[in-house]
């Protein structure tokens, strides 16, 4: 019992931290410009894609430096030359560019890179247990998921709170015309912001790709469980994104994990039904079952108690 | 009454066209099409009602279209085993009943707000949906889908549905009613008080309306004629599955009202019109429809705001002042070049595809190995996009001369 | 006779309070203006009396019935209808439409599906009269939005007046006129507000008391004077709050 609590409280911090890279670019893009990027997700893949790519050559680690670069650079020129174009046609039509452009994105994947899963592998140097619980190992790769995620968390921190740049884009998220009026040029941070957002989730599409499988659907996958952890989270919010990855990480783990259901439940309240009844799907249904849509199960119940989310700053 | 009787003439030349159509293209192909048309007409116009008309974007539109397509299904089942039993013209009202109850329940939580927050919601609830599909099978037949027979109801004047042409008169009659109903909602005060919430949600509280209400009716509306939709489906197709709750036919049939362009009552026609072809025709000679769809798409939406229907309703001050002749010409100058940038460009991406491998593109034989095949194509493309830059200051100037308002002074004469 | 009631309101934002303990009484069929220098908490007042915001504390009524945390929309039922500083209008809709719109509620069509608007023969006359009456029957067909500014304030009013209210708050209604587009509106003001109640917020001194029975001056959130427009004029406190202690001295 307890080897599977650590193993899933492992697994899901795992998989938290990830989401949070994801979410941590999405809301720092949603902050500055108001606009939830639905592309988010699939610079997330193209991170994967162009690193699997650079691996053949350059190996992971080639592939850990450059890729996130190329994404960053990518997504610096869509917010430059597209988005802003966009930006005038107001808030819908910027929600339905992200999303052409993440239908898009996946379309194009499919045509440079074909439509199968990549072989995209974790670093040899790497694959070896961290250490064995209980019979069961923790391999290496994934807890040097954790140590780069924390270390880029704390780096991100210590830019945006301590450095003059840091400043100065969090003065920009909540008041763009004072700071421009200041000298400063607010296009180019916004840019750089962009850029800086999509190239952590390049980042993590580098480091899940291994994982979690390379292949044009990956997008799909992680993208709307993402916008739930921002929306939930409370749009704006850092911190709040935080919570929610982790949140949702852990949660998402431990109802895998585990094999209570609903039998359990009407166990214990002492009812019973018959295969044959019209509901028997529902009395059948298992926690594993219904992991993949607790997330969205969340995100509808705060939305409509708490529609500006957990730590909810900004609204639209 | 002169108006009247234009907007008369409209709604005849409708529904001449959705009964002389299958008669001119009385191909099996033809009529397939006709049929997909019809249910996406049905749908992007639904759809519409929401975003184009009440400024709600959602994420999760196939909900109601799945789901009374899922309970037409089951009800053609049940005509089949006489469990209920009455004629198969009426199944769409059935889907749009489910419809319409699904979006009273959901638009009951849903439509407090407008924006980020209803397309957030919207989201969730159509994965939720979508995956409570796959979870309940014995209503949604899991992976598999449900399906149905739909020859076994009560003959309606002699006909027994066994031909796609009969189910397409079917669909005609229902798309006509459907769309007329849709266009009177948008005369009512609730279609009208459904654009004021667009335009300005706080001011329409104002002015005594609750933007909630207005939304949730709206909502309603819109949910009643997907699931109309949606039982045009199981009737056209007497099968149905996940897919058709899931996001990517969300995604569909926000492409189409865009495309075609949400700011006209005819834009989600317009986008159902060429979202169908596209599908089904271009499928045929392409692999790559789907990427062109999204290159299209995107470009829609940074150069082309208002759709399609946007584009043809730009052209109404140089119409009303009889200046479109002045168009022609340099339409002509700068789109066939553009229009052959395109084709070439297409012919590039055809080639990098096809990997070495020879195929056929419109006339010629191409092949990315081939250095005639390179040759033809860049020279053809820089051409073009040569002619374009060289006449696209004439189509400015042209443009600006049929657009320039000829009582301009008048106006700015009165106080 | 008060139709509209302001007992001790206050408003803060956190910590800083807006509206600090603001009595008023509204007199019916008065045409009463509120002044006071910037960031005084004039338009802060407005959004408390339409629903906007709510009360931090202390009580709005109308009619002698509360109207404190009552929703914007109920509010405007009642009968109080208001215009906004910013042009506040339907900027997608026909000039027509816009107007149409503020008449719906007050023709009794509440949230009907089946009313054809086309075919109703009252309303839409209704709606052309009081085009007529703004000024802008000759742009009945043209988008809000294109407007041009003096004609965007005078929607507007037009929108405001639609509803039939019997208090009508208007928000700076002249903010941004020449002198001539001015005096046209405070013409039409005067017009359409006959026989009603009227509560305006006005920095122009010339129109304010000309139009006005009774101002009230706002400064720092508090009501520091509130009297007929002579003796506003000649009020010492009032004179120092616009103007500095040099002047109250003078």
């Amino acid at each position: 019992m307890l080897e599977v609590f650590i193993f899933a409280t492992l697994n899901g911090l795992v998989t938290g931290l990830l989401l949070f890279m994801l979410a941590s670019g999405l809301t720092l893009i949603f902050s500055m410009m108001g606009v939830l990027n639905f592309a988010h997700a699939s610079f997330y893949m193209l991170g994967a894609y162009f690193a699997y790519s650079i691996s053949l050559y350059l190996g992971f680690w080639g592939g850990l430096i450059f890729a996130p670069l190329i994404v960053g650079a990518l997504g610096a020129l869509v917010e430059r030359y597209l988005l802003r174009r966009v930006h005038e046609h107001g808030h819908v039509a910027e929600l339905v560019f992200t999303f052409g452009l993440a239908f898009l994105i996946e379309e194009a994947v499919q045509f440079f890179w074909g439509p199968d899963t990549k072989n995209y592998r974790s670093p040899d140097i790497l694959d070896f247990p961290l250490f064995t619980l209980f019979g069961q190992e923790f391999s290496a790769y994934r807890g040097f998921m954790i140590g780069i995620s924390v270390a880029i968390f704390i780096g991100l921190y210590h830019l945006l709170t301590r450095s003059r740049i840091g400043i100065i884009i969090q003065a920009a998220i909540t008041h763009p015309h004072t700071v421009a009026n200041l000298g400063h040029n607010v296009p180019l941070i916004f840019m750089g912001v962009f850029g800086v957002g999509t190239a952590l989730a390049g980042v993590a599409g580098v480091i899940a790709g291994p994982v979690l499988t390379t292949f044009p659907g990956m997008a799909v996958v992680l993208g709307s469980i993402v916008f739930v952890i921002v929306v939930i989270g409370g749009l704006g919010s850092l911190t709040g994104a935080f919570i929610a990855s982790l949140l949702i990480g852990l949660l998402q783990s431990y109802a895998i994990a585990s094999d209570l259901g609903m039998p359990d439940l009407l166990n214990l309240l002492g009812l019973e039904f018959g295969r044959d009844h019209p509901l028997t799907d529902l009395w059948t249904l298992s926690l594993p079952q219904i992991a993949p849509i607790m997330p969205f199960m969340l995100l509808v119940l705060v939305l409509i108690f708490r529609p500006t989310g957990l730590l909810g700053k900004r609204e639209q | 009454m002169k108006q009247l009787l234009t907007k008369s003439l409209v709604w005849i030349a409708y529904l001449a066209v959705l009964l002389i159509l299958p008669q001119i293209f009385n191909s099996v192909l033809a009529i397939t099409i006709f049929n997909q048309m019809a249910i996406a007409i049905v749908f992007a116009l639904s759809y519409n009602m929401l975003l184009g008309q009440g400024g709600m974007l959602s994420f999760g539109h196939a909900v109601y279209f799945g789901l009374g397509g899922f309970m037409a299904v089951h009800a053609l089942v049940m005509i089949e085993f006489e469990t209920f039993y009455f004629s198969i013209i009426y199944i769409p009202l059935i889907g749009g009943l489910i419809g319409l109850l699904a979006a009273v329940f959901i638009g009951s939580f849903s439509t407090h707000k407008a924006g980020t927050v209803f397309a957030m919601i919207s989201l969730g609830i159509g994965e939720l949906v979508a995956a409570s599909s796959l979870i309940f099978v014995s209503f949604f037949g899991g992976e598999a889908g449900v399906s149905a027979d739909r020859t076994y109801g009560p003959p309606f004047f002699g006909i027994e549905f066994f031909q796609d042409i009969e189910i397409y008169y079917l669909a005609a009659g229902w798309v006509f009613i459907a769309t007329l109903f849709m266009y009177l909602f948008t005369q009512t005060p609730a279609g009208r008080m459904a654009n004021a919430v667009r335009d300005n949600p706080e001011r329409a509280e104002f002015i005594g309306y609750s933007a909630r209400k207005v939304r949730f009716i709206s909502f309603c509306a819109s949910g009643f004629f997907a699931g109309i939709a949606g039982g045009l489906f199981a009737l056209n197709y007497e099968f149905i599955t996940e897919e058709n709750l899931n996001a990517v036919t969300s995604g569909r049939v926000l492409l189409m009202a865009y495309i075609g362009g949400l700011g006209y009552f005819i834009g989600p026609i317009v986008g159902a019109v060429i979202l169908t072809l596209m599908n089904s025709l271009l499928s045929n000679y392409t692999e790559l429809w789907m990427l062109y769809l999204g290159i299209m798409f995107v470009l829609t939406v940074l150069f082309l705001p208002r759709g399609f229907a946007g584009f043809i309703m730009m052209h109404r001050v140089a119409w009303v002042q009889k200046r479109m002749q002045s168009l022609v010409m340099p339409y002509l100058l700068t789109g066939v070049p553009a229009m052959i940038t395109a084709v070439s460009l297409v012919a590039i991406i055809e080639m990098l595809h096809h990997r070495g491998e020879e195929f056929h593109f419109l006339l010629v034989t191409l092949s990315s190995t081939s250095v005639f095949s390179w040759a033809l194509v860049l020279a053809v493309a820089g051409a073009s996009i040569y002619a374009v830059r060289l006449s696209l200051p004439r189509l400015h100037s042209a443009w600006e001369d049929a657009n320039k308002l000829v009582d301009a002074d008048e106006d700015n004469a009165r106080p | 006779m008060s139709i509209l009631t302001l007992k001790n309101v206050c408003k803060r934002f956190g910590e800083t309070e807006i509206i600090r303990d603001v009595s008023l009484d509204i007199e019916k069929g008065e045409r009463h203006a509120i002044i006071g220098p910037n960031g005084a908490g004039k338009s802060t007042l407005f959004h408390l009396i339409s629903g906007k915001y709510a009360l931090s504390s202390g009580d709005i009524s109308f009619h002698d019935q509360s109207i404190a945390n009552k929703k914007p929309y109920e509010i405007a039922r009642l009968g109080i209808t208001r215009s906004f500083q910013v042009t506040n209008i339907f900027p997608r809709m026909t000039v027509f439409e816009n107007i149409r719109c503020g008449l719906l509620w007050n023709q009794k069509y509440g949230y009907s599906f089946w009313h054809l608007l086309g075919r109703q023969q009252d309303l839409n006359a209704k709606t052309h009269a009081l085009l007529e009456e703004i000024g802008l029957g000759h742009r009945a067909e043209i988008p809000a939005g294109e407007l041009a500014y003096a004609q965007q304030r005078a929607l507007e009013l037009g929108i405001a007046i639609a509803s039939g209210a019997e208090l009508i708050m208007l928000d700076e209604p002249v903010a941004g006129m020449s002198h001539s587009e001015a005096e046209n509106a405070v013409a039409l003001i005067r017009k359409v507000t006959e026989g009603k109640t009227l509560v305006m917020v006005e920095h122009d001194m010339n129109i304010v008391f000309d139009v006005a029975d009774r101002i009230s001056v706002l400064v720092y959130g508090e009501i520091i004077a509130c009297d007929t427009p002579q003796a506003i004029r000649s009020n010492a406190r009032v004179q120092e709050a616009y103007l500095g202690e040099v002047a109250a001295d003078a």
